[in-house]
Formats: C-alpha cells, structure tokens, sequence
C-alpha cells in the first residue's frame, strides 16, 4: 500500500492548489513504531507530510462531524461507510467533502505484533506483504496476514464504497471469513460463561474513553456517561458501571457500526470490546439483512418501519 | 547513606519477613504487559519489565475511592451525616517502582501537601507507603527522563533505591523509612558500593536518547505561547479521551460525587481528566474550555508552562513516556515540548490570549 | 430485540427480559401477559446479574 503515498500527495496537492478544499485530513509518520497521526494539510507544501501505510487504522472520518470547511478526506474502505451514516445523520454534507478513496490491503495491529517478539520494538518496516519488525537485538519478519488487525481478518469491504478520486485499483475482497465466528463462540457459551467471558474481558477498563472518542458514531453533545441528572451510569471503577458502559455505547452504534477498529485500537490497556458490536451487526444482517454505510440512497434499518420486520420477540 | 547486597538467593527469604511488616505490591504481569498488584503469599514482584502500563500513582491514589458513608434512613441516629469510611492504612511496600514514578509522586505531594490545605487520603496512604525503586538499566526509547528532572537512577522520592547486578542487588537505602524495611527484610550485608551505583548511573543516563528542550519555557511570556499558532496542528489528532491523564504519574485531578442507592450513599471520588469536555462546564451551562484545541492547549500548558512558573520545579513532567506510547493518536509531548520551548525563544510579540 | 439479544449475549438468561405490546383498551391480554411473565421469571429465580447495591470501589 506504500504506492499509495505519492498518489494521495498528489491528489491533495491538486484539490488544494485549486481551492475545492479547505484542508486535506490525511496522517503524518508518528514518533513511535506503528503509529502516525491524524494530521491536516492546508496548502500544497504541506501535503509532504502526508503518508500512508499499514499503520492508517484510525477512523478518518471521526474528524468530520460538524465541521464547517470544504475537507477532503483520505478514507479507506470502512471510513467510506462512516462517511455514508455521517451524511444520512447530518453530521457533514455530501457537498462539503471531497472523499480520496483508498482500496485498503488491511491495517497491522501494533499489540499483536508487540506480543509476538521479545524486547522493545524500534523499527517496524512494511515491505509489500512482509512487516519487519526490529528490536535492540532481534529482527523478525512476519507476513502481513499473520499480524492483522482483528477487524481487517474478517473485512469483506475493503474498497470505498463512496468515493471523488481513488488512489488505486480496487482490491479483491476477502469472500472465505467466517464474519462473526468470535460471536458464535460466545453464543455457544451458557449464561454463567458469558457474564465470566465479560467480567474478565472488562477488567482491566480505566473508563478513559478513548474507545468512544475514536468511533465516528459517538458524537453526542453529551454523551450518556456524562450525564447526572439523571445519572445513567456510574463514574467508578465499580465493575458493574464499567460493563454498563460498554454494552450501552455498543447499543448505541447497533445499526450503525462498520467494524473499523477503532476503538479497539486506540484502547491502551488492550480491551477487544467490538465483540458487542460484532454480535449487533451479526443481528443486523441476520434479522434485518442490514449492513451500515453501504448506501448512501438506503436509510438505515433501524430507521423504518417494513412490515416485515422480525417480531417474534414480542407477546 | 548505607548501601547493602542482597543475594537474590536470599529474595524471597527477606520478602517473606518482609510480610510480617508490610503489605507487599510490586510489578507483575498482567497480560501483554506489567501492573502493580498486591502481592499475595507466596508471588514474588516480577523485574522483568521496562515500566508498567499504568504508574505508581493507583497505589497511593486509586482511581475511584470512598471518601464519606452517609444514610439517609430518617429514623437511622446519624442520618443526613458524613461518616468517615474505615480504610487500611497498614503499611505497604511498593517494591519496583521505577524512578520517573517516584519523582513523580513527589511532584504530586507539592500540590496535595501544602501549608493552606492538606489531601488526607493521599497523604495518608503516602505516609503508610515505602518506595523500594529499582534503577533502569535498559530505558525505552521513550523515556526521556534525564532531560524531565530525573533519571534511570534518580533517588527522589524513594525510601531505597535497588541496583541489578545479576545474581545480586544493591539497595541503597536512602531514608530512615528505607533503612527499617531493609533491617525487616534482614538484608544488612553492608557492600562499600557507592563507585559502582555511580558508574552504572551513568552507563544508564547515557542510553537515554529521547531528550527535550525546557530551558526557555520559564522565561516565555505565557501569554505569546498560549496565543501561539501551532496549537491548531497539535490538537488536531486530539480525541479527548482521557488516556494520557490516566496513564500519566504526575497528573492529579479528581472529581467528587455521591452515589445514594435507597437510602445509602456515599461520596467517592474518581480520576477526572482535562482532555474530558465536561472538565470545566460550569453549574450555568458555561464551558470555558470547550473546544478541543482549548482543552489540549490547556494540558500542554500546565505541564511545562504553568506549574514551571508556580513551582519552580521544572517541568511537571517525568519523561516516563506512557503518554506517548498510549495516546491512540500518537500526540507527543516531546514534540509540542520543543515547540514550546523553541517558540519561546523567537522574538515573538506578545499577542492577546485567545 | 437487539437489546434482549445482547443482553442474553453477556450473560442474563434467556427469558428474563420480555416485550410486549398491550393497548390500554386491552384488560384481559394485560392480565394474562403479568401472570405469565411474573411466573416465569420466578421461575428463573432472583436476578444476579447486572445488579449493583453499591459502586464497590477502594
């Protein structure tokens, strides 16, 4: 995907040279391995810092809600579909932006990787499909697929599906995952099971929110964990408030969800939390056969009524 | 003071009498990473880390704790009163902190330990607390400590100060409270060490090549670095989650509240966080700082800026790196602290706040 | 039913939480429908999960 950095530079260069944007949102080469940083470019020198790599896995379009300027975004394959729902929910319009597409071959996940050598790591090096990962005395390299995000495992829409310029050829998409095996895991799991399964998987949440402050989905004005009057949910480390937090804000993206990685990714004590989510958009397509930001024509599912909508639930 | 050798033979020996004084937490491993636990019977601290994922400061200053119990049972006796909660303030050592994390502790108590006002919870389980630091000999490549007002081998705010050298340690004692838990233990088998601490120090200090600029930030006119231009492109990446707040040594504030479920309540306190954009709303709905850029500026400011000119202590800050191995976007302290730093050095004019 | 799902998903037991629609003209089917329900979640036994007396903090 390293091709892709001098195409973007020069799509961004060209929109704002010629003033159909106001600012390119893209990222720039972080100060540690495996990171960068959402960055903005507002005239034609600055679109050299912009880069692109394996290492592009926050969501882009968390930038965009409510901003006012002509933007143009770099966005790959599950951004596009965040910048769909942004639309349909109002919370940037169509006219405003300027989408460069980015067929994406996966984002490397910087935990998994760390997991798997021994020492501090101080130099990753992407190389196609091989990522070289160098330490004070090791070097090791892995293929791509073996240190994948979880989420990109399992993508299926790899390619925008909104899009004003494309950087590249499309990509194949992945046809032979199992989507929601981690979900059927847990289903096949008794009642006692599951509520050890989430006791554990949350244990270690300091309710820094920088799972919500990632997703693009969550931009309410005040956020229900904010609120006091009344309080929906506790602000301590009780564990009860911490479970509740997270099954709440994943209902609230139910529908909604496009399985980014962001949030997982920007987690700092490692939660693997889109299981919520996953079992959402698992229902999603199950009862509703509904995918989120595939559409920009299609209102949401769990926006209309039809007739046949599942209601075996109810008495 | 005095420096005494311990053959890690006798380790776990010495921890075991170390129980019958103290309550025991040390580093241990958690996952993908290290964190400081209560060491039950029988687990020994595990040195086998660069620094743990979150500091010190959950040990002396948990990050949701009980301050008062009240009952609002009207035909309760002390109904409608703030009881004090009952709190173990037993002894503990804390064995492995890392130097960053203790100078750091240090830079808390000059806020929560003054002469006007007193943090009795803190300053409670500071006082019951012995600091057993162990001196980095492998920094990261984010730590930048020795330009941070510490070090690998920094002593302030330790009670002892422990060296690796292989099948021993060398534990410098460095206060009265460090002298008692090292005569507990029964490790007195005194070593005439001092040249060896000092060599190593300095093998240590030379590893870590992450360094920051701070001489020129006391002398910045506060008001041209806060009206500066950069701040757009540093908090621009900025998600206001409260990471780096959390997982920072030095960061100190909290926010108070009840929670009443029938007619029992009590008033906790929990970690709060500048970068949360309720931080500063007011009781009228006014929010002072209520962009992102406000917020991020604000953080930035009163690390290196604001609490360098109130304290005259340097920057408040311990170049431990957590924040800039954890934030989700890679902001970087380091980054913006040279910003600062240089920015103050130009001849800019002062503007008015913005 | 996504929220009864996801609820069950984390752990509570299947049945615990129940939907129904009644109008207010509906008398008979609301009787019904509170002895049902009130029966099966005795059933099931007390609530354990997601119950919380007193935030358990330090």
């Amino acid at each position: 995907m390293l091709e892709y950095n001098d195409k973007i530079k020069e799509i961004a260069g060209r929109l704002l040279k010629d003033c159909s944007v106001e600012m390119v949102i893209g990222f720039r080469k972080g100060t540690v391995p495996m990171m960068n940083e959402p960055h903005f470019a507002k005239t034609p020198a600055d679109v050299e810092d912009l880069v692109w790599d394996s290492n592009c896995g926050i969501n882009l379009a968390n930038y965009l809600t409510d901003r006012k300027e002509k933007i143009g975004i770099v966005a790959k394959g599950c951004d596009s579909r965040n910048i769909v729902t942004h639309i349909q929910e109002n919370k940037i319009k169509r006219e405003q932006i300027v989408i460069i597409g980015v067929p994406c071959q996966g984002m490397i996940d910087k935990r998994r990787i760390t997991a798997m050598v021994k020492g501090e790591i101080q130099e990753v090096v992407e190389n196609g499909d091989k990522i070289t990962v160098k330490g004070h005395d090791f070097e090791e390299t892995f293929a791509k697929q073996e240190v994948l995000q979880m989420n990109c495992t399992v993508c299926q829409h790899r390619n925008p599906v909104i899009h004003d310029e494309l950087v590249g050829e499309p990509v194949a998409e992945q046809t032979d995952v199992d989507r929601y095996a981690d979900v059927k895991a847990i289903e096949a799991m008794n009642p006692e099971d599951r509520w050890a399964f989430f006791d554990d998987l949350f244990k270690s949440c300091i309710r820094c929110y920088a799972c919500k402050n990632a997703c693009p989905l969550c931009y309410c004005p005040t956020c229900f964990v904010d609120e006091s009057k009344p309080q929906w949910v506790g602000k301590s480390q009780d564990a009860l408030d911490i479970k509740t937090f997270h099954f709440l804000r994943a209902y609230h993206c139910a529908g909604r969800c496009t399985d980014c990685g962001a949030c997982e990714r920007a987690c700092p004590v490692g939660i693997n939390m889109r299981i919520l989510t996953k079992k959402l958009e698992m229902d999603g397509k199950e009862l509703f056969d509904w995918e989120a930001g595939l559409d920009l024509d299609v209102r949401p599912a769990l926006d209309v009524y039809q007739p046949n909508d599942p209601d075996v639930f109810i008495k | 003071m005095k420096i005494v050798q311990i053959d890690k033979k006798d380790w776990g020996a010495g921890l075991k009498k170390l129980r019958d004084a103290f309550r025991l937490v040390g580093p241990v491993r958690d996952g993908d990473y290290h964190s400081f636990k209560e060491l039950d019977q029988g687990t020994e601290p595990d040195f086998e880390f660069s620094n743990t994922r979150l500091s010190v400061k959950e040990i002396i200053y948990p990050q949701s704790e009980d301050l008062f119990e009240f009952s609002l049972d009207q035909s309760s006796e002390d109904h409608d009163q703030m009881r004090e909660v009952a709190k173990d303030y037993s002894p503990r050592a804390v064995l492995g902190l890392r130097p960053c994390d203790a100078k750091a502790v240090e830079l808390v108590k000059l806020n929560f330990d003054t002469d006007e006002y007193k943090d009795p919870y803190w300053l409670n389980l500071y006082q019951a607390t012995t600091f057993v630091g162990l001196a980095c000999d492998r920094p990261c490549s984010t730590c930048f400590c020795t330009t941070a007002g510490c070090g690998p081998y920094h002593e302030e705010g330790l009670d002892v100060l422990l060296v690796d050298e292989g099948p021993t340690y060398l534990a410098k004692a460095l206060t009265a409270k460090g002298e008692a838990l090292l005569t507990a233990a029964g490790w007195e088998t005194a070593a005439e060490a001092e040249a060896v601490i000092v060599e190593k120090r300095a093998a240590a200090e030379a590893l870590i090549l992450s360094k920051v600029a701070t001489d020129k930030l006391q002398e910045a006119d506060t008001l041209a670095l806060h009206g500066a231009d950069f701040w757009e492109d540093v908090s621009f990446a900025c998600i206001n989650c409260g990471t780096c707040t959390y997982v920072c040594p030095t960061c100190w504030c909290f926010d108070i509240q009840d929670e009443v479920h029938g007619t029992q309540g009590k008033r906790m306190r929990n970690w709060d966080s500048c970068m949360f954009p309720i931080f500063t709303v007011h009781t009228t709905g006014h929010n002072p700082r209520d962009t992102k850029l406000q917020r991020v500026r604000q953080r930035f400011m009163h690390k290196l800026k604001y609490f360098v000119d109130k304290y005259d202590q340097g920057i408040m800050c311990v170049g431990c790196g957590r924040c800039v191995r954890q934030c989700p976007v890679n902001i970087d302290i380091r980054r913006v602290c040279d910003l600062m730093n240089s920015y103050a050095a130009s001849d800019a004019c002062a503007v008015e706040g913005s | 039913m996504l929220f009864n799902n996801l609820m069950e998903f984390m752990g509570i037991e299947p049945g615990r939480i129940q939907f129904s629609w009644i109008s207010s003209a509906e008398s008979t089917k609301f009787v019904e429908v509170v002895n049902e329900v009130t029966a099966e979640i005795k059933a099931l036994g007390p609530n354990m999960r997601f119950v919380k007396e007193k935030a358990k903090v330090a």
